[in-house]
């Protein structure tokens, strides 16, 4: 990032935490997908390692989101005008994955429980049948939205016009040309 | 086409199980129906006039 035509859109700490989302969700959907389209495996040690690394990551996401960033660019104008470095498309995009995320994550880690891990005692009578059939259709229904949202995060990653998003999230840059066209047709 | 998974506890009560997995082809046939719409709305309004 030398050029002063260049613009830090993400810096490295966030493209990292990107990238090992990303990772950490397509192991956690393969590992949890596979199985049901007859791809037998133990898939259950690798997802929820995963799931825990997940959680770090939330973690560190909310704590950093809260801390440093202006909570204000995350949401919406009024006006239509736009608020922060993020389009109208990508914030649905982030809290759609928020959603999906955290409650995947919150459901996973009561279904812990359920399991033997080095750190918990299992113990699966600390719900009734019928809170574990909401906290089964809470993960599963976040299980389904993840297929919709990361098709549709690729496909948007991918498309000609966002190729400048796709370069800054892995490098990190975007031009001045490229931030003022991308404000415009905001 | 199921939504829920149901199964009996051992008492015989009903109780829920997960989401039904043949909603899995539709969650993915949504993310297809967004690339074709938009995709359609692309042919139709042209490209963003957005360079390199």
């Amino acid at each position: 990032m030398n050029s002063p035509e260049r613009i830090t859109r993400h810096a490295a700490v966030d493209r990292l935490f990107h990238w090992l989302t990303a990772a950490t969700v397509l192991t956690l959907m393969g590992t949890a997908l596979l199985p049901i389209m007859g791809m037998h495996f133990d898939w259950v040690p690798v997802h929820w390692v995963t799931g825990l690394v997940l959680v770090l990551l939330v973690i560190f996401h909310l704590f950093r989101s809260l801390a440093w960033r202006k909570l204000r660019s995350l949401w919406f104008s009024a006006d239509g005008r736009p608020v922060g470095k993020y389009s109208v498309a990508q914030k649905l995009m982030h809290h759609a994955m928020g959603l999906m995320v955290l409650s995947a994550v919150v459901t996973g880690l009561l279904m812990l429980k359920k399991i033997e891990t080095p750190f918990l005692t299992r113990d699966p009578y600390i719900f009734g049948s019928h809170t574990w059939g909401v906290v089964y259709v809470t993960h599963g229904l976040a299980a389904l939205a993840a297929v919709t949202l990361v098709i549709i995060h690729v496909y948007f990653g991918l498309i000609p016009e966002n190729r400048m998003y796709l370069r800054a999230m892995v490098r990190g840059w975007v031009t001045r040309q490229e931030q003022w066209l991308a404000k415009k047709t905001t | 086409m199921e939504i829920l998974r149901v199964g009996h506890d051992a008492w015989g009560r009903l109780v829920l199980q997960g989401v039904s997995w043949d909603l899995l082809p539709i969650a993915a046939g949504i993310g297809v129906l967004v690339i074709l719409g938009h995709a359609v709305y692309r042919l139709i309004r042209g490209k963003p006039e957005r360079k390199e």
